[in-house]
Order: C-alpha cells, then sequence, then structure tokens
C-alpha cells in the first residue's frame, strides 16, 4: 500500500449555488503514475484537482494525501499542502506583466517571507533553481523577458516550471493543452512526461482529447456528471467505453 | 390561458405606485391649493405622502387586475407575460402614463424654479450683466502675482488632498471588493466599509469644507482635508470596482503556490490593477483642482477665497484676471491629466 500516494474515497463536493459537483468518487493515485482524468466539459474534472490542492474546499468524503488526512484543513495547513502539489491550468495564470524569471520564482512563495517575496528577495538557491526550472522547460535564455510576451505553449512552460520549483510530489494539470494548437499541444505533454518520468513526479491531469490519453497517460479515470463512470488503462477504452463516457452522439477527433 | 407568475414584482408596484401617487398629490395640490401652513405641519406631510402612495398602489393593483400595461410592468415586466391577455381596451397605457408623467413634472417643475422671461429681459438686471462681463473681459492684470500664488495654493492642496488619499484608499479598495472579501467574517467587514464610504462620499467635498473650516480654521489645511476625506471614498470606490473586474485566474495560480493572502493580493492582483488605479488618480487630481476652486468659496483658502472677496465688492476686472488664471490652470491639467491617461492605457 506503500506506493499510494493519493487516496481519495467518496468525496463529494456541493457547491454554494447547490451544484452538486462530484458525487462519491473514490479512487487512488499511486506514486510516479500518470494519471489522465477524461469526461466532458463540467463533469467535474476541474473540481476534483481544485478539491485536492483545497482551491475548492471538498464537501464530504475523504482525501489521504501520503497517508495524512488532508479533508479539512486549516488556512495555514492548506498552504503547507499546496507547498507540495503543484498545479497548472487551461489558461497559464502566469502574472502577465512580470519577467518570465519573476514568474517562476513565485513558486517559491510559499516558503520565502512576505515582507521578502514582496521586494522580491529570494534565496540565492531559489534563483538558481528557478533558472533550472526553465532550463527543464527549454525556454532558459526567455527569462529576462515579459511573460505576456510568449505563445501560449511557451507561458504554458514557464507554468510548469514555477509548480516545479515549488518542488511538488505531485503536479495537477488542468486542461493543460486545450488552449494551445495541435503542434504546441505535444510539446508541451512531452514535457509533462519528463518531468513525470526523469523527476518522478506524479501527475494527475485532465484532458479533452482521447488520442492524447492514449499517447500519455499510465491509467485513466473518467467522469460523468460528477460520477466516476470509469477507471483502467488508456487501451481499454474502446468505442462502447468512449459513447458511455461522452454519450450517444459523440464522435472520436484525432489531433496529430 | 397563463398564469401569470405567483411572484409579487415589487419594483412594479413601487414605481406605479410612486407615479400615480405623484399625479394623485399634484392634482391635490393644483385643486385645493392650500396655504403654506401646511408645511409647519410634519405628520400632515408624511401622512399625505403615505395615503397618496397607498392609493398609487391600489392603482396599479387595479390595472394589473385589469391586465394594462403600466409603466411599471414595461420596465419591470414579468417572467411570464401573456401577450394576449393584455388589456384592448387601454393600448398603450403606459405610453400616456409616461406623457403625464414628464408634463406633470415639467410644469411643476417650471413653478418651482420660478423661471420667468420678463427678469431674464429686464432692462436693469441686463444692463448689470453687460457691465459684469465688460468687467471681465477687460481683466486687470494687476492682482495676476496674487492670483498666480493663490492658485498654486490650490493646485497644491489638490495634489497633497489626492496624495494623502491615495494609501488609505488602496487598502480600502481591497478591503471593499467583494472578490477578496468572501470570507463570512469578511462579508461583513465589507458591508460595513461600502456603507461608511457611500455615505461619506455622499456628502459633498463643499459640505466637508464646511466642517473643517469650524474644526481647523478657514484655510488651505480645511480645504485639503475635505478634498482628501471625499478623495478617499470615491478612489476607494473606483479602486475596488477595479479589484472585482480582475481575471480570477492569477489568483489561483498563486494560490496554489502555497502563497498567503498579502503575497497573493500583491503578485495577482496589484499587477493587474496598477495601472488603472494611476490613471484613475491622476484623473482625481484633475477634479481635485476644480473642486478646489469651489471649496475655496467657502472658505477652503486657494484662489477660491480670493474669487469670493474679489466677488463680494463687485471688482469685475480683477475677478476677470483670476478666472482667467483659473480657466488656464485647469485646462492644463485637463490636458496633462488626459494625456497621462492615454499614455497608460
Amino acid at each position: 500500500m506503500d506506493d499510494i500516494q493519493l487516496k481519495i474515497s467518496n468525496l463529494n463536493k456541493v457547491y454554494d449555488n447547490g451544484v452538486h459537483a462530484l458525487k462519491n468518487v473514490s479512487f487512488n493515485v499511486k506514486k510516479g503514475e500518470f494519471l489522465v482524468v477524461i469526461g466532458l466539459s463540467g463533469s467535474g474534472k476541474s473540481t476534483l484537482l481544485r478539491c485536492i490542492n483545497h482551491l475548492h474546499a471538498p464537501t464530504s468524503g475523504q482525501i489521504l494525501f501520503e497517508n495524512r488526512d488532508i479533508t479539512h484543513l486549516s488556512s495555514s495547513e492548506i498552504r503547507g499542502l499546496r507547498k507540495e502539489i503543484g498545479m497548472i491550468f487551461q489558461h497559464f495564470n502566469l502574472i502577465p506583466r512580470h519577467s518570465v524569471l519573476s514568474n517562476v520564482l513565485m513558486g517559491a512563495l510559499g516558503r520565502t517571507g512576505t515582507l521578502n517575496s514582496i521586494f522580491k528577495f529570494f534565496s540565492e538557491s531559489d534563483r538558481k533553481r528557478a533558472l533550472e526550472c526553465l532550463n527543464l522547460v527549454g525556454i532558459r535564455e526567455k527569462a529576462a523577458i515579459r511573460a505576456d510576451q510568449l505563445s501560449g505553449g511557451q507561458q504554458q512552460r514557464v507554468a510548469i516550471a514555477r509548480a516545479l520549483l515549488q518542488g511538488p510530489k505531485i503536479l495537477l494539470a488542468d486542461e493543460p493543452v486545450a488552449s494551445l494548437d495541435p503542434a504546441t499541444c505535444h510539446s508541451v505533454m512531452d514535457y509533462l512526461r519528463k518531468i513525470n518520468q526523469e523527476l518522478g513526479i506524479t501527475i494527475v491531469c485532465n484532458l479533452h482529447f482521447l488520442s492524447l490519453v492514449r499517447q500519455y497517460a499510465t491509467r485513466v479515470i473518467a467522469l460523468r456528471n460528477g460520477e466516476l463512470v470509469f477507471e483502467g488503462s488508456p487501451q481499454n477504452i474502446d468505442e462502447s467505453w468512449f459513447r458511455k463516457i461522452y454519450g450517444e452522439s459523440a464522435k472520436e477527433v484525432h489531433i496529430n | 390561458m397563463i398564469k401569470p407568475s405567483k411572484k409579487l414584482n415589487l419594483r412594479r408596484y413601487l414605481l406605479d405606485a410612486s407615479c400615480f401617487g405623484f399625479l394623485i398629490l399634484i392634482a391635490v395640490f393644483a385643486i385645493f391649493q392650500p396655504s403654506d401652513e401646511i408645511w409647519r405641519n410634519l405628520s400632515l406631510i408624511f401622512g399625505g405622502l403615505l395615503a397618496a402612495l397607498l392609493m398609487g398602489a391600489a392603482g396599479s393593483y387595479l390595472l394589473e387586475k385589469l391586465n394594462v400595461e403600466t409603466l411599471g410592468s414595461v420596465i419591470f415586466p414579468d417572467r411570464i407575460q401573456s401577450l394576449s391577455a393584455l388589456n384592448k381596451r387601454f393600448p398603450r397605457f403606459w405610453l400616456v402614463q409616461l406623457f403625464l408623467f414628464l408634463i406633470v413634472t415639467f410644469v411643476v417643475g417650471a413653478i418651482k424654479t420660478k423661471a420667468s422671461f420678463t427678469e431674464l429681459f429686464d432692462e436693469d438686471g441686463f444692463n448689470g450683466a453687460v457691465r459684469l462681463f465688460a468687467g471681465l473681459l477687460s481683466p486687470n492684470m494687476d492682482v495676476l502675482p496674487k492670483a498666480l500664488v493663490n492658485i498654486i495654493e490650490t493646485v497644491f492642496m489638490a495634489f497633497m488632498a489626492t496624495a494623502l488619499a491615495i494609501p488609505f484608499a488602496f487598502v480600502l479598495s481591497f478591503l471593499c471588493a467583494r472578490n477578496i472579501m468572501k470570507h463570512p467574517a469578511a462579508f461583513a467587514v465589507y458591508m460595513f466599509l461600502r456603507t461608511g464610504l457611500n455615505i461619506t462620499r455622499s456628502i459633498e467635498a463643499l459640505i466637508w469644507a464646511i466642517i473643517f473650516s469650524v474644526w481647523v480654521g478657514i484655510g488651505p489645511f480645511a480645504g485639503m482635508m475635505a478634498l482628501m476625506i471625499h478623495s478617499i471614498a470615491s478612489l476607494a470606490k473606483q479602486y475596488s470596482e477595479m479589484v472585482e473586474s480582475i481575471s480570477e485566474g492569477p489568483i489561483e495560480g498563486i494560490q496554489s503556490t502555497g502563497a498567503n493572502v498579502l503575497q497573493t493580493i500583491w503578485f495577482a492582483v496589484v499587477p493587474q490593477v496598477i495601472l488603472p488605479y494611476i490613471s484613475f488618480t491622476v484623473y482625481r487630481w484633475d477634479i481635485n483642482v476644480r473642486m478646489a476652486t469651489i471649496i475655496g468659496l467657502v472658505g477652503g483658502g486657494g484662489i477660491g477665497t480670493m474669487l469670493i472677496q474679489y466677488q463680494g465688492q463687485a471688482m469685475w476686472p480683477e475677478v476677470g484676471c483670476i478666472i482667467l488664471v483659473i480657466a488656464v490652470v485647469v485646462w492644463m491639467m485637463d490636458q496633462a491629466s488626459a494625456y497621462i491617461r492615454e499614455a497608460l492605457k
């Protein structure tokens, strides 16, 4: 059981407006795996990821992270948890007016004092590490450029570098390639696979395209209307499962 | 037949009731022509108002039962509206209602403001105006140095008021933004501050100047304090609206790194709002220069105080010089602030 990093049991999320976004979702994430979550828009994928790092508070159920119960936490405990969990987003969520390096350094905010961070006194080792992270995603030479001047794919790589600087044990990726063109899409997915395989960081990733899922995922879970409807290897998603997850009229789109 | 929605359309009743009530009151006044005595009787006034409002509400209820399209039902339509059920005998009732309301308001307004063509073209008055304009158009430049010293005082008054308001407004802007103050306890603070600022803002800078001219004495300090209080309230509102309109993405991005609240505000919120903040602030300074002139009239110091002194003695050529100085400086401030705001876009 030691290789189970994240154990989610009977997780429910009900929003203040009454929307029941997750219904009794249970699954495990093993250390070092590349788990992909699929499902239609509104099926609860984003909510699921956000419950793990408490961007949204879970309503009921249990989340165990490395055998620690993290279901209900105080705000300082939440900050502690988030230091160990990196996250990247569909729209990158960088700070547009700041430089690439400064954006990456924000991955160190959790371990830097408030005043020090406001005056940009990040530690020497964090600065060095930030450049290494940029190197890892292949855009070290862009360090001094403003983040909003990069292309979408490059911005997502900056976001990956920011998450890496946290030194996370697990990386949550919420539709990381949904706003990118097919070519850049593969480059970003390749970097995710690289940090998964070379750094051994567990990845939980929401994806739209089944072709990408087959290419990158080591395991897949599927949500439909907030319920877990599939759990298994990407090769097992055949035509009938596909229809079950995406609805009867759905057609698979391939991107290469 | 489609059932009308069960929910009471309160806004509709309120609008119609006030409209009808107003018309009823005016009709009562026009018919009975009561003496000025009744204005001394407070309970009679409120009683009359309430009675008119209730009668208006009754009228609007009756019209709704008859399915007549009133102004209220046009502006605040019910969710479910059955067009076929509309009363055929009074089509476009709401148009009649609107025009009646506008015409009555206009007539009453004309009577109340004592608008009079005879006074506008009265010979004595007209000659006085001609004398005044003649004086204004031949400004006496001897007072120019004094006017310049005073306008500098006014500009600095506006500058200090704006500068001192910035830190207060900056902090308040986050405490008055709904998207920051989500927590229930924080929401209470938000409501309290919002209400306080709304009250502060609804009191004109002119009134603040009167208060402070008693508090700290007549002079530029009173004017500066008045402008500062007003600027804090106005800037905090504009700033907080800016904070409320920012995108949530960067906030999630920064939060997910384990940053605390202050770090999140500093890195995710501030970069998004800083340029609009500067733009609002420059504009506020511009407004304050204009307001500082007016505030001087009630003892706030600066060029306004000088203006009221010469005006009181009917020294129109001197007043002309002062107005010229004000116009030039306000125009320059206006141009400069427009240029800066354009450059920041």
